[in-house]
């Protein structure tokens, strides 16, 4: 009984990991994108740790993790919003492709063993999913979505965004030592 | 009469003279402009790329300190110990003034990680 506890308490790390490990594949394998595509990756990976924020919203107690969801769930917003615009100029229409399905496909396993926790454990599980999320998008985006964007203004945002998405890792690392 | 207006001519041509081309009226209104930019010395801090750009601004007392969110996500200014003072929420685009009236180190309550300082002499 407690291998079993022990195996479900292990799985949001075992979906972190399998998130930072497929992103890391496809930064690692750097199959070839068009812009549309590297749109597309952009705008559905601020989706899917925006839907994260939104059950942490829902479910979280400790006000640290609040606060911290609070502003996932903005900044990614705004981010969206400032690629939405930037495709309406260029007149790109992100366009699905293999990488933003496998995205798609890892959030809605996390999402799943996310809503399954509740109180402090889902605390926990919620910070070491930002945590592991943002370590694996930060390095998709510097060595998969820059290098094979061409666009230079989409070059440009997703360089603006990185250090965004550093800021939220460190916010995350920080709020992450509480639960140690 | 004749003396009178005479006068009156050497005064008028004096007065022309010195509003046109003296140095020493120039070097007068410089001075002031100067002292007006002194009197409402303005110093800027960017915030950009996640940071408060200086860190670090020591200014003098009586100075205006302007935050300007030139990021891509709403920021804000607030004094780290007990939140003394605070800028409220910056939209991307937009500005604070404020004039510090003493050293403070502060930060933004969004992004908890972004921390800058003010030494106020």
């Amino acid at each position: 009984m407690s291998t079993f506890k022990t195996f479900i308490a292990g799985i949001p790390s075992i979906i972190a990991c399998s998130m930072l490990l497929s992103l890391t594949a496809f930064a690692q394998e750097k199959p070839k994108l068009s812009d549309p595509e590297v749109a597309s990756v952009a705008v559905v990976a601020n989706q899917i740790d925006i839907a994260y924020a939104e059950i942490a919203k829902e479910k979280a107690k400790d006000k640290n993790v609040l606060h911290f969801a609070e502003t996932m769930s903005n900044d990614h917003k705004a981010i969206i919003a400032q690629a939405a615009a930037l495709a309406k100029k260029l007149g790109v229409t992100p366009k699905d492709n293999a990488v933003s399905q496998q995205l798609l496909s890892n959030a809605e396993k996390t999402k799943t063993a996310l809503r399954s926790k509740s109180g402090k454990a889902f605390d926990k599980a919620y910070i070491d999913n930002e945590v592991a999320y943002h370590k694996a998008v930060i390095a998709a985006v510097e060595t998969l979505l820059i290098p094979e964007t061409e666009n230079a203004e989409l070059k440009q945002l997703l360089q603006n965004v990185v250090p965004a998405l550093k800021a939220h890792l460190a916010h995350a690392e920080m709020v992450q030592k509480e639960f140690k | 009469m004749v003396l009178r207006s005479c006068i009156c001519l050497f005064c008028s041509i004096l007065v022309l003279t010195s509003c046109s081309s003296s140095p020493e009226k120039a070097k007068v209104e410089k001075a002031k402009a100067e002292e007006i930019t002194f009197a409402s010395n303005l110093d800027t801090v960017v915030i950009a790329q996640m940071q408060f750009q200086p860190a670090l601004l020591t200014v003098h007392k009586g100075d205006t300190v302007v935050f300007v969110n030139k990021g891509i996500v709403n920021h804000d200014v607030t004094e780290r110990v007990n939140k003394a003072w605070t800028s409220g929420e910056l939209p991307v685009g937009t500005s604070w003034k404020f004039v510090p009236a003493k050293s403070s180190d502060y930060f933004c309550s969004i992004h908890v990680v972004m921390k800058g300082k003010i030494i106020v002499e």
